[in-house]
């Protein structure tokens, strides 16, 4: 019995130890992770939406929680006006887990500029092919104010021949944005008011 | 072993993956270029010198029933920590070494001088074999990775090293690729071990 609480005892304050050791690493390097993912995987996504470089909108970030989900929102802002918006969010349902989506918008006549994959696991040659641009300029142009869906279940996105899943994991993730724009539009685009107005002076004499 | 002994046989005598056969996973898998080898040795010696560190520590604590529970809690933890610090310094590495990092925890080589040797040597000893063993299994995998890389795509390190009319064999940065190279080599370190007329060779 002594034999078997010293046995737990070591293990466990090895384990605690260790668990600590963790928890301080993660907390303290959690804010540069977040950059490095931003700088190199939303970046790319970013910079093709909107067709400028990624260094000076990585920083126009606001996240805004669902439930218990959060979805990160990037904008371009001009002349006092936001000129587009981009929405990530991870479709549900592909073939290897999720597919996570981006989808940039012009929020002044709400017309989808263009749908980027951000990332995804799905097997090359059949699934990967949701990255095609043929695939996924039946995006450009749509207006999000109502759900999308595939030609098979009555909507008007083809899926890929033989990645239904994968097709339904990119229809998922856009209705996720159009919810999530739906219900948070105007709260993103005080949001982005609220946040410029702070840096105004800057923004105006550019 | 003394000192100079230990800072030493990892780069020759337990030369990790020629000679002790070991943590050949990752020298199949990441070797496709120098950099990637480069990267993963790195990563690996560095957990492999802390944790000699720590069991060494650690060594007159561990009841020896639970004993290898413990070893693979310390690494286990320190790999971790050193997936984070990659993610959070050099990001496109890490994506490219990708589940290989969180794989170092069961890399042989690392529970191996656990066991045989951190866990009945002092502390300076055993950090030393983790770095002796760490720079052979960085040294052997960039090696690999530059043959590969050097032949499958006609750089080293990113760099071209042939003119634009090399036709890069591309077999050699596949799978089937790793196993010949690393065959090869393994066939030429015997050779060589044999000539001299050394008693470690691999059958």
């Amino acid at each position: 019995m002594r034999e078997i609480a010293h046995l737990v005892l070591v293990l466990g304050v090895i384990c605690s130890l260790s668990a600590a050791a963790l928890a301080y690493v993660r907390t303290s390097l959690a804010g540069r992770i977040e950059m490095q993912e931003d700088f190199y995987v939303r970046g790319p996504a970013l910079e093709r939406l909107f067709k400028q470089p990624a260094e000076g909108l990585l920083t126009e970030k606001l996240t805004v929680p669902v439930g218990d989900q959060t979805y990160p929102v990037f904008y371009l802002r001009e002349a006092g006006e936001v000129t587009g918006l981009a929405v990530e969010a991870a479709g549900h349902g592909g073939y290897s887990g999720d597919i996570v989506i981006m989808i940039g918008l012009d929020p002044r006549d709400d017309r989808v500029l263009g749908v980027e994959i951000v990332s995804h696991s799905e097997t090359p040659g059949v699934g990967a092919k949701v990255e095609l641009a043929s695939f996924r300029q039946q995006w450009t142009g749509l207006t999000l104010d109502q759900p999308v869906s595939l030609t098979s279940d009555g909507g008007g996105i083809d899926a890929i021949t033989g990645a239904t899943f994968s097709s339904r994991a990119m229809v998922d993730g856009t209705n996720q944005v159009v919810e999530m724009l739906r219900d948070h539009r105007q709260e993103i685009l005080l949001l982005i008011e609220e946040r410029s107005s702070g840096g105004a002076v800057s923004g105006g004499e550019g | 072993m003394n000192f100079r002994q230990t800072l030493t046989h990892g780069l020759w005598r337990d030369l990790p993956p020629f000679r002790m056969v070991l943590g050949l996973c990752p020298t199949l898998a990441v070797t496709a270029t120098a950099e990637n080898g480069l990267g993963m040795g790195i990563a690996v010696t560095f957990v492999l010198i802390f944790s000699n560190m720590f069991i060494s520590l650690l060594r007159k604590v561990i009841p020896d029933k639970v004993r290898i529970a413990s070893y693979i809690v310390v690494i286990a933890t320190l790999v971790v920590i050193v997936e984070l610090a990659m993610k959070a310094f050099f990001f496109p590495l890490s994506q490219q070494l990708g589940i290989y990092i969180p794989l170092i925890v069961v890399n042989c080589i690392i529970l191996g001088r656990a066991e045989a040797f951190a866990s009945r040597n002092p502390v300076h000893l055993s950090m030393a074999d983790g770095l002796s063993v760490g720079l052979g299994f960085s040294i052997s995998l960039t090696l690999v990775g530059s043959i590969r890389e050097i032949l499958g795509v006609g750089t080293w390190f990113g760099m071209a090293v042939f003119p634009d009319s090399f036709e890069p064999f591309g077999f050699m940065v596949q799978a089937p690729g790793a196993f010949l190279c690393l065959g090869l080599l393994l066939g030429l370190m015997n050779a060589w071990s044999r000539r001299r007329g050394e008693f470690f060779i691999q059958t």
